[in-house]
């Protein structure tokens, strides 16, 4: 800490800060406004395998209102000090609530909190950019709505803007979250106040009701992108089912992921499994009961036949296919009889309902995960290798059994490679697959940080030459995944980004966006 | 015109101001807020041990900590800091006033 700041803003100088800093503080008051050390540590944590003084911010903004925001905005025109916002910063593995370079500037809306709307009869909600899943779940409980939540396995302590705006996905028919949104309000780089669709209307009642408005459908330039701060979101509930049949296919070897993902497609597409089915390898759920140093120690990838141990000792499949119905006792009695008939064409299928795997960990919070109640028990993945370690890889696969088969194995030798466990699942889309995998690693080994650093690194390079993109990705990998893409894409979007934040003050970097 | 009352989310952070919007003037959805005009704010210690730190660690995921007597400065430590694999909780989530309560019941409980 050379001066009075743990880091500056690129090109900006210390002098003109502390000015920006002051003008600030006259908005949001001293208390808001974080720069010690002290109060700014928990934005510096990341699990990502470069040095967390890598992502050091300089200051931390606490706001709370639209006014507030078009005030901060002004002043980081004027002394070109850039922002980078987050809701409620628990965008793990993905990069956390550290900015994406160095000295940006955190704009922190976690106590923009308010439910602004809840419609029990339209079944849709509106809320602030703070506002977290157990926040909306309790208050949907509290007032007996009858709505249900779809979440990521972070659930309680992340919220829907967030995960919605980086384009993130949950286990229930509303588990592609941005197709379930409607209707945003944006601060703009220049202080405008833009509300999407139906909501630039005066007077309309059909903002969180009709997604498209009149012209350009707008609500995509603000997700994975730095085009524009969200302040209001809007986005449709689930009516509580009268009745929910969660199940559990098991499988015993990694090539029989051809079988299931041809059994399901059509299920998927023709609406029978109306929920995002997901295919867990072992290894993904072994940690919600077993620990890893019972079955091998020292360094390198697990064995197989070690993994084969553990399936046996804790009931687990080598795949392990997750779905649920959704309905009355009678469309879920019609769909039951159609998903096991599919199934039941293979002798390699095990299926098993709650009745059979209700007490199992892994089960129970798949099963919860799938009708929107709270859990964290996916954190459990954490204590595989310990040290806090963690970078999603997330490429997209057809939903094409020999696409996904080729997916795993490349992504499983390679992690192999670096001495690294294949902690993948695939989640199953209408006619995609988001092939979600861990990297796990020990962040206080140094060895270690060196191989993840390389692995993923390895996994981009590999996959793009496939032909394989990847969805979504963490702040240090952002350019080299914009890359991939092409150059067309970025130009656009460079395009975009000049017109609508022409000094470049909103989260530079994001997506590779600059 | 509506005007929403916006109160801080404890102490430490208190803010109180009335702010004025006039976007949203005669819009359905400001017209159909009822309770919601207030931010977010926890209750107690306990509330925040149910609904952050329980989902971990009364679920086997993270360590037992109730019942250990951990020093709650250390607690506070961890929670501002986190520690491998813990995330870090930012005073915008648990302000400083409720970090010391869930501090207290997890020292004392």
């Amino acid at each position: 800490m050379a001066g009075k700041y743990i880091a500056l803003p690129k090109g900006v100088s210390e002098q003109i800060f502390d000015t920006a800093i002051k003008e600030f503080r006259g908005i949001l008051g001293e208390a808001f406004v974080l720069t010690s050390p002290q109060q700014l540590a928990p934005y510096i944590k990341t699990m990502m395998p470069v040095p967390d003084s890598e992502h050091a911010p300089s200051a931390a903004l606490i706001a709370t209102t639209v006014e507030q925001i078009q005030k901060i905005v002004g002043i980081c025109n004027q002394y070109k000090v850039p922002i980078w916002t987050i809701s409620t910063g628990k965008n793990l593995g993905y990069g956390g609530a550290a900015p994406a370079e160095r000295g940006q500037v955190v704009l922190d809306l976690k106590r923009m909190n308010r439910i602004l709307e809840v419609d029990k009869d339209l079944a849709y909600a509106l809320v602030e950019p703070g506002v977290t899943y157990q926040q909306l779940y309790d208050y949907i409980a509290e007032r007996k709505l009858g709505l249900w939540l779809s979440f990521p396995a972070p659930s309680a302590i992340a919220g829907p803007v967030g995960n919605t705006l980086d384009r993130g996905v949950g286990y229930t028919p509303y588990g592609e979250h941005f197709m379930y949104a409607c209707g945003m309000e944006v601060v703009l780089a220049n202080g405008d106040v833009l509300r999407t669709g139906m909501g630039s209307m005066p007077n309309s009642n059909t903002w969180q009701v009709f997604k498209w408005g009149y012209g350009p459908y707008l609500d995509g330039i603000f997700t994975q992108s730095n085009y524009g701060i969200v302040t209001k979101f809007g986005f449709w509930l689930m009516p509580a089912p009268p009745v929910f049949k969660p199940f559990v296919i098991q499988y015993q070897n990694e090539e029989d992921i051809v079988e299931i993902v041809e059994t399901i497609r059509p299920l998927r597409i023709n609406g029978i499994i109306p929920n995002a089915v997901v295919i867990a390898h072992a290894l993904y759920e072994a940690p919600t009961k077993a620990r890893r140093g019972d079955y091998v120690t020292g360094p390198g990838a697990i064995p197989d036949e070690a993994i084969r141990k553990i399936t046996k000792d804790h009931n687990l499949g080598i795949w392990n296919v997750y779905a649920a119905l959704y309905g009355t006792q009678e469309q879920v009695d019609v769909n039951w009889k159609i998903v096991t008939q599919a199934f039941g064409k293979s002798d390699k299928a095990k299926i098993l309902t709650e009745k059979e795997a209700g007490s199992d960990p892994a089960f129970e919070y798949r099963a919860k995960l799938m009708r929107g109640d709270l859990t964290l028990k996916e954190f459990s993945l954490y204590n595989w290798r310990g040290g806090g370690g963690s970078m999603w890889f997330a490429p997209v696969s057809q939903a094409r059994g020999t696409e996904t088969l080729k997916q795993m194995s490349v992504t499983k030798q390679i992690l192999g490679k670096y001495g690294l466990d294949y902690s993948g699942e695939f989640i199953v889309g209408m006619r995609d697959m988001h092939h979600v995998v861990d990297v796990l690693y020990d962040k206080t080994n140094p060895e270690q940080v060196k191989a993840a650093y390389q692995c993923f690194d390895e996994l981009l390079t590999t996959f793009s030459a496939l032909g394989y993109g990847t969805y979504r990705v963490n702040t240090a990998f952002m350019d080299k995944v914009a890359d991939t893409y092409g150059p067309i894409q970025r130009k656009v979007n460079k395009i975009l980004k000049d017109a609508l934040d022409p000094n470049g003050i909103l989260a530079p970097g994001k997506s590779g966006i600059r | 015109m509506r005007k929403i009352i916006l109160r801080g989310t404890a102490s430490g952070f208190l803010l109180a101001g009335t702010v004025t919007v006039g976007l949203v003037a005669n819009t359905a959805w400001a017209q159909s807020q009822n309770d919601s005009s207030v931010g977010f704010e926890w209750k107690d210690g306990t509330e925040v041990y149910a609904k952050v730190c329980g989902h971990c660690h009364e679920t086997k995921v993270g360590p037992v900590i109730r019942g250990r007597h951990l020093p709650a400065a250390y607690v506070r430590t961890i929670v501002r800091d986190g520690l491998r694999a813990m995330p870090s909780f930012r005073s915008s989530e648990i302000d400083d006033t409720s970090l010391e309560k869930v501090a207290e019941y997890i020292s004392k409980n």
